[in-house]
């Protein structure tokens, strides 16, 4: 059985500060990681080889020669096989030319592939329309926002259960299929040293744009459908005033005051 | 040279020092001035005063040492014996002295280096070295200034401030007054090792500008500060041997010293620290481990085997005892989310927390000293922890400091019960032939009474923190009991009452552990030198009353 799970690296996202003036990421000294939903993702792979003995992984990641560290710790959690997609063409991408970038490699790398995984979106971008595309590009079932699923013993068939607004729906679909996945009940898993010594030793392929069967015009800015026009921050609200030090009654009696020279109360 | 000038901070009045007057006052809405970790009770003052450069300081001390008022410095208020919880009189806060002035290259010793006020945190160097940005010196450095940070920005190459104690909002100035150390000592060393130069301010208000390797002790142990009114003030340093061991109980002393050396760890009890230079090394990517292995006998062959190996140079060595594994596994098991972790393996009876530079490229040979040290003990690399990347080093840490907090949570619990309880935390150290006796003594006292306790700390540099949990007070007496015999053993064999936290007011009972009547009484002349009339930091590192 072979999965493929899609990965992005993206910015430490609790260190991101965005710059009052350009409205732009300060990404100076942020370091980068495996997009923790794209971590899930492979979580569920790795959980499903554990059941198996026929299982390989691998991991996809679309992004510049930096983006190898997040497929190195791919390899560290339990891929199998890392696939990078580095071309300059590749820049500027919008969710539609990443979708078709990252099937058609697929179709590539991993032609008889039983399950694409994803995280259910980036955190950096958060638009959550890769997976989706990929399954549709490549013409297979999808099933998203998956919390848990197995993969049958006969047949080639997923289970799936799924969050939605009122519960869980529990989704079978027959493979090849793609699910995405969201945090879930998963507690994140830490490689022993082994898997690290283990991990330098696992196939790493460097994939570029003449690799791929798909025009230049399809790639990258000239294949974006889409252009971000503007990035801004939020409007944040002031932080209020915080008590502390104090005893519960000091700490209470210095509330009340401030309501009352406020005039709240 | 042994001679020095002081110089004198003029220009500020006292009336336009930011401060805060009255005992009620303070107590009530800055009750966080009166103590710090420790949690040493009775902190009281009736002053409390924030000035925001030296000459404001300087307007301070003088005034305050005019009208016989006892000051007490404080910093970040992380110490965990008590060194800034203020006994009477004022606490000088130094929290506005935050910025960071230069970085620079030394030519002669090839070395950046950084110039920070006292109040700037660890945490804080570090983000604006990792940045490369120093907002201060690009809106009000001289041009020169500016043009080093240029240089400092082109290098490709990123820097960092090897002292890294736990607590990473302690303030630099805070981490010099106490020499302060942490895991990556057993590598790079204290502070002490990291600091080029500081300026301190002497309780009479007068500044000493002290850069390192210009004063020297004279033949006869001896330094001369001259005042501004030129008198001359004698400082005789002391006679003792400190141990070769880590250490912080004390002041410094050897034959020839730099006087810089003087203040560093001298716990603020001869004057406050305003600025520093410290030294930065290239910036390395890490691996940090946590591999388990059976038992605490197993864990300790395994730190030996780690530390005779030489092909791999480790940044630090730490230990979890089986009681410290068996602690955060049950934590785990009532709550698997509360430590951050995957499951601890089953089978792990105690771990060694390591690290040491790696290139996530690097090939799988050249770690073939550690797996070959971890089998050679029983141990398999299968049954570990491994991280390389930033946040995944953070929860490594996290886990680290999960334990002390769980022994907290424990102890805070027991206390509804016996309010007058506390845990009791060693912060010994033993020259490196005798870990394996000072572990014997732990273990087979610490057995024999039944009570709870784990240690876990900084096992490479021979200085495990043994925390005994009493569960009432009559375990508490028994405890205290152990404690000092655990300390009077240390010092038997060579070590120290005090690696890492310092003497402050919470251990000054335990100086006279370690050094006879004469030795303090030399420690106490320089004092007497400085201040006269015990003005500053009365109570830390010896007792009110000493004399």
């Amino acid at each position: 059985m072979k999965i493929v799970v899609c990965v992005k690296q993206v910015p430490e996202i609790n260190n991101v500060k965005v710059n009052p003036e350009t409205g732009t990421l300060v990404r100076e000294g942020v370091a980068s990681v495996l997009n923790p939903f794209c971590e899930y993702a492979l979580d569920h792979a790795v959980g499903i080889k554990s059941a198996r003995s026929d299982v390989s992984i691998v991991c996809i990641s679309m992004g510049p020669p930096q983006a190898r560290s997040a497929l190195m710790r791919c390899l560290d959690l339990g891929a199998d096989e890392a696939v990078l997609l580095c071309d300059r063409k590749f820049a500027g991408a919008d969710t539609w030319a990443t979708a078709l970038t990252l099937a058609s490699a697929v179709k590539k790398v991993s032609p008889d592939f039983d399950l694409i995984l994803t995280g259910k979106q980036a955190i950096d971008g958060d638009t959550a329309q890769v997976g989706p595309e990929v399954a549709e590009i490549l013409g297979i079932p999808q099933i998203t926002y998956a919390v848990d699923m197995e993969v049958a013993s006969i047949g080639r068939r997923v289970r799936v259960r799924r969050e939605s607004e009122n519960g869980y729906e529990i989704v079978t679909a027959r493979m090849p299929a793609l699910v995405s996945v969201v945090k879930g009940e998963m507690l994140r898993r830490m490689p022993s040293f082994a898997d690290i010594v283990a991990a330098r030793g696992k196939p790493f392929r460097l994939v570029n744009a003449d690799d791929l069967l798909l025009d230049e015009s399809q790639l990258g800015l000239q294949g974006s459908y889409t252009r971000v026009v503007r990035v801004f921050p939020p409007c944040v609200r002031k932080s209020g005033r915080k008590v502390e030090g104090l005893e519960a009654l000091d700490a209470a009696h210095a509330i009340i005051e401030f309501l009352r020279a406020e005039g709240f109360i | 040279m042994h001679e020095i000038h002081t110089k004198t901070c003029r220009g500020a009045r006292l009336e336009a020092v930011r401060q805060i007057s009255g005992f009620t006052e303070i107590g009530k809405g800055y009750a966080g001035y009166l103590t710090d970790e420790s949690k040493y009770p009775g902190g009281k003052a009736d002053f409390l005063f924030f000035p925001r450069d030296e000459s404001e300081l300087s307007a301070v001390f003088k005034e305050m040492a005019s009208c016989g008022v006892p000051v007490t410095v404080a910093g970040a208020r992380t110490g965990l014996v008590g060194g800034c919880v203020p006994l009477s009189g004022a606490v000088v806060s130094l929290e506005r002295l935050n910025e960071i002035h230069l970085v620079y290259y030394d030519e002669c010793s090839e070395e950046w280096r950084v110039r920070a006020q006292c109040a700037v945190s660890l945490r804080e160097l570090d983000r604006c070295l990792l940045a490369k940005s120093f907002p201060w010196i690009e809106k009000h450095g001289t041009e020169e200034s500016r043009e080093q940070l240029a240089r400092l920005q082109k290098d490709p190459r990123g820097y960092f401030y090897p002292p890294d104690p736990t607590e990473r909002s302690a303030s630099l100035g805070g981490t010099v007054a106490t020499n302060a150390s942490g895991a990556r000592t057993y590598r790079y060393g204290s502070t002490r090792n990291w600091v080029r130069r500081i300026r301190v301010m002497l309780p009479n208000g007068e500044l000493l500008d002290i850069p390192r390797g210009k004063y020297f002790a004279s033949p006869s142990r001896e330094f001369l500060i001259y005042d501004s009114a030129g008198t001359p003030l004698h400082l005789k340093i002391p006679s003792y041997i400190l141990p070769e061991t880590k250490n912080t109980a004390g002041i410094f002393s050897a034959p020839s010293m730099d006087l810089i050396d003087l203040f560093i760890g001298s716990e603020g009890i001869f004057g406050a620290i305003t600025s520093i230079d410290v030294a930065l090394l290239e910036r390395e990517e890490k691996i940090s481990i946590v591999q388990f292995v059976d038992s605490d006998e197993k864990a300790l062959d395994l730190v030996e085997t780690l530390k005779d190996q030489k092909a791999i140079p480790l940044d630090f060595l730490e230990l979890y005892s089986q009681e410290a594994i068996h602690l955060l596994r049950d934590r785990q098991q009532r709550d698997s989310k509360s430590v951050g972790m995957p499951p601890i393996p089953g089978e792990a009876g105690a771990g060694v927390f390591f690290e040491f530079s790696f290139s996530p490229d690097s090939g799988s040979t050249e770690f073939e000293a550690i797996i070959d040290a971890v089998r050679g003990c029983g141990g398999d690399v299968k049954n570990s922890w491994a991280a390389y990347e930033p946040r995944e080093l953070d929860r490594l840490k996290n886990f680290r400091h999960i334990l002390p907090e769980t022994v907290n949570a424990i102890i805070a619990e027991r206390k509804k019960q016996h309010p007058g309880l506390h845990k009791l935390g060693t912060d010994l150290a033993v020259p490196a032939n005798c870990l394996r006796e000072m572990w014997r003594i732990y273990t087979e006292r610490l057995r024999s009474t039944g009570m709870q306790w784990l240690a876990f700390g900084h096992v490479g540099n021979n200085h495990v923190h043994i925390n005994i949990l009493p569960r009432d007070m009559d375990e508490l007496a028994q405890g205290l009991n152990l404690y000092r015999e655990f300390a009077l053993e240390a010092v038997r064999l060579g070590g120290t009452v005090s690696a890492e936290h310092g003497i402050g007011k919470l251990k000054a009972p335990y100086l006279k552990v370690m050094y006879n009547a004469e030795h303090i009484q030399e420690m106490m002349d320089i004092k007497r030198t400085l201040d006269p009339l015990s003005l500053l930091n009365p109570g830390d590192m010896f007792e009110v009353g000493s004399s």
